[in-house]
């Protein structure tokens, strides 16, 4: 099956591009791991005011979802920046002159951003855990191990469906410049008009209205409630639903502009 | 033998209107060294990328062994290797797995590759760099590793644009080595596009000079040289001043002669077919004593084709880029 095999390779020649320039990884993390640090220190009395967080629960343990959803977004970003760097340097070209499998160029992009959103994924939980341990306020997943992966599925995701906006405006426009600043500009709001980083009964009324029909808020409370309640489907399937419908658009125009990209 | 490329009234307008290719014909028999020599913005990529299935045409017919362009792609994309104008390496991997890459994807196993990736750096010099990554090859190195990516599953007919553009002469002579082992040994049909009048008059057994679009001109370099007309035969005479008027009238009775001037070497004679008349001339003069001190003769360049069909000169950047190969050729 060439398209299998194709997809492997073009995952492979990602993972390498990745591994070699640690600086990327670098910068995709710093800005989560900075948000991290910096919002656990600056909003971790609200566990003090009753009623602002539910009981029991530390700020970290609150944000680490969203700082999560953050991550993704990041990554997915770079995505798009590849296409265009394919493009620009004819490499696609060169791919497309031979047999291979069309989707598995796709496919394997979309692959090794899956992989490395998880593996970003699992730094941060890790990174989270130890910031948990030092200010004696421990930071788990309650649903354990299972959780654990149910978590890295929601974000890789998530994050899939994300990459499907900088894949599609990197073809579409051409230019790395571009997808940074529409991809910031779209970003931004999603994440703080969401019940990411702040409670939602903490926002204003119109950001609780908007919040509610923002895909991110969605992801985060699945990934919170696998972290803090434990397996309530009923926040988990709507989440997969939702990331899903976003999915069907993004990688949908995706697919729209590598068809107009091939031919 | 047979045609293995065929293009019939081949029209490419860009979505900008841009006439890139005007109604061009042409054929390219198997075996052949085939070379499209034209200045920048010819429309020799554009050629090119129709002809490697990358871009759609606007209208005309073109097979590639036997294969419509559009209808066969697949088929044609399992026969031919591609080296663009622009160098594809990635520079992220080594020099190994570049090639290894292009053989994945040409769907071949992996024990058969990795034999060939072993061959394809020996015959492009590049053993010694083959584990180092391809961001700090030069400019000649890229090129060459370029030319092995487009080799790894023994292509039948291999589509170069511009190979040699922007190197050194070195890598230049070195490259063209390689390209003639292949054509010659291998025998892979070979498409190359250039604006070095020096690689096609080298290189190509049949070209067709193209300029805005248009083939203005078609056939083996020989015989482009031929149309112009005359090749030119120098003569000096150890004696000019005494001899000077009674050889040009020797010269003259003989067949073929268009014209003789005087020169600084003394007299210039252009004829059809110079290699030929020299031994004439040569025998004539001797026999009626007059004493000859040198006689070379040269053939019209490519240059001059070039400029009796578009009337200006093909502007050539020999050896230009040469000082920024040196310090690395790294864009
Ligand atoms: N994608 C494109 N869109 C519009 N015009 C193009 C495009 N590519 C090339 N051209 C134009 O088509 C003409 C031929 O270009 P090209 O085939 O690249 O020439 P060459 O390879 O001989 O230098 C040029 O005028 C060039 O500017
Ligand atoms: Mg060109």
């Amino acid at each position: 099956m060439t398209l299998l095999s194709d997809t492997r390779y073009v995952f492979i020649r990602y993972m390498r591009k990745l591994v070699r320039n640690p600086i990327l990884l670098f910068f995709s993390l710093f800005q989560p791991i900075l948000f991290l640090a910096l919002f656990t220190q600056l909003l971790g009395r609200l566990s003090n005011f009753p009623g602002v967080l539910p009981v029991g629960v530390s700020y970290l343990e609150f944000a680490a979802a969203g700082i999560l959803l953050q991550n993704a977004f990041g990554s997915a970003l770079q995505s798009g920046n590849s296409i265009v760097a394919d493009i620009d340097s004819g490499f696609l070209h060169k791919m497309l002159v031979t047999p291979m499998s069309r989707p598995a160029i796709l496919l394997g992009r979309l692959a090794s951003d899956a992989f490395r959103v998880v593996v970003q994924t699992a730094i941060i939980l890790a990174l989270a855990y130890g910031i948990g341990a030092a200010e004696n306020s421990p930071f788990t997943v309650n649903t354990g191990v299972i959780g654990i992966l149910l978590i890295f599925f929601t974000i890789a995701f998530f994050g899939l469906a994300w990459s499907g906006i900088s894949l599609a405006l990197g073809m579409k426009t051409r230019s790395a410049e571009t997808v940074f600043a529409i991809g910031g500009v779209i970003t931004f709001p999603l994440l703080f008009l969401s019940s990411a980083l702040l409670p939602i009964n903490f926002l204003p009324g119109w950001v609780q209205t908007v919040s509610k029909f923002n895909p991110v808020s969605y992801a985060v409370d699945a990934c919170r409630v696998l972290m803090i309640n434990g397996y309530d489907w009923g926040t988990i399937l709507p989440a997969w639903g939702v990331i899903g419908l976003v999915a069907v658009i993004t990688l949908g125009a995706t697919l729209y502009q590598f068809r107009k990209v091939v031919s | 033998m047979s045609d293995i490329i065929t293009v019939k009234n081949l029209v490419e307008v860009y979505s900008d209107g841009t006439k890139a290719v005007d109604d061009i014909s042409f054929s390219v028999a198997e075996g052949e060294f085939f070379g499209f020599l034209g200045p920048n913005g010819a429309g020799k990529s554009t050629t090119i990328k129709i002809l490697t299935t990358l871009l759609r045409k606007t209208s005309g017919t073109v097979t590639v062994a036997g294969f419509d362009v559009e209808k066969q792609a697949a088929a044609i994309r399992r026969i031919i290797g591609v080296q663009s104008q622009d160098t594809t390496v990635d520079g992220d991997l080594t020099g190994r797995e570049n090639i290894m890459l292009q053989g994945h994807f040409h769907q071949m196993k992996t024990d058969e590759i990795k034999k060939r990736v072993n061959e394809l750096l020996k015959l492009v010099g590049l053993e010694e760099a083959a584990e180092k990554r391809a961001r700090n090859y030069s400019g000649g190195m890229k090129k060459r590793l370029d030319l092995a990516t487009a080799l790894v599953h023994k292509p039948k007919i291999l589509f170069l644009d511009e190979p040699t553009t922007g190197l050194d002469p070195q890598s230049r002579s070195a490259i063209w080595t390689y390209l003639e082992k292949l054509n010659r040994e291998e025998g892979i049909t070979i498409f190359l596009t250039t604006q070095y009048l020096e690689e096609a008059d080298k290189l190509c057994k049949r070209l067709s000079i193209i300029d805005k679009g248009k083939i203005v001109a078609s056939g083996s370099p020989a015989e482009l040289k031929r149309e112009i007309g005359a090749d030119s035969i120098r003569i000096s005479l150890e004696n000019c001043k005494k001899d000077n008027a009674k050889a040009k009238e020797l010269i003259k009775t003989l067949n073929d002669v268009n014209e003789i001037i005087d020169s600084e070497e003394c007299l210039t004679v252009f004829a059809k077919n110079a290699g030929l008349l020299i031994a004439d001339i040569v025998r004539a003069l001797d026999s009626s004593d007059i004493r000859i001190a040198s006689v070379t003769f040269s053939s019209p360049s490519l240059d001059d084709v070039f400029i009796k069909h578009t009337g200006k000169r093909i502007r050539t950047e020999e050896l230009v880029k040469a000082p920024s190969a040196m310090l690395g050729g790294r864009r």
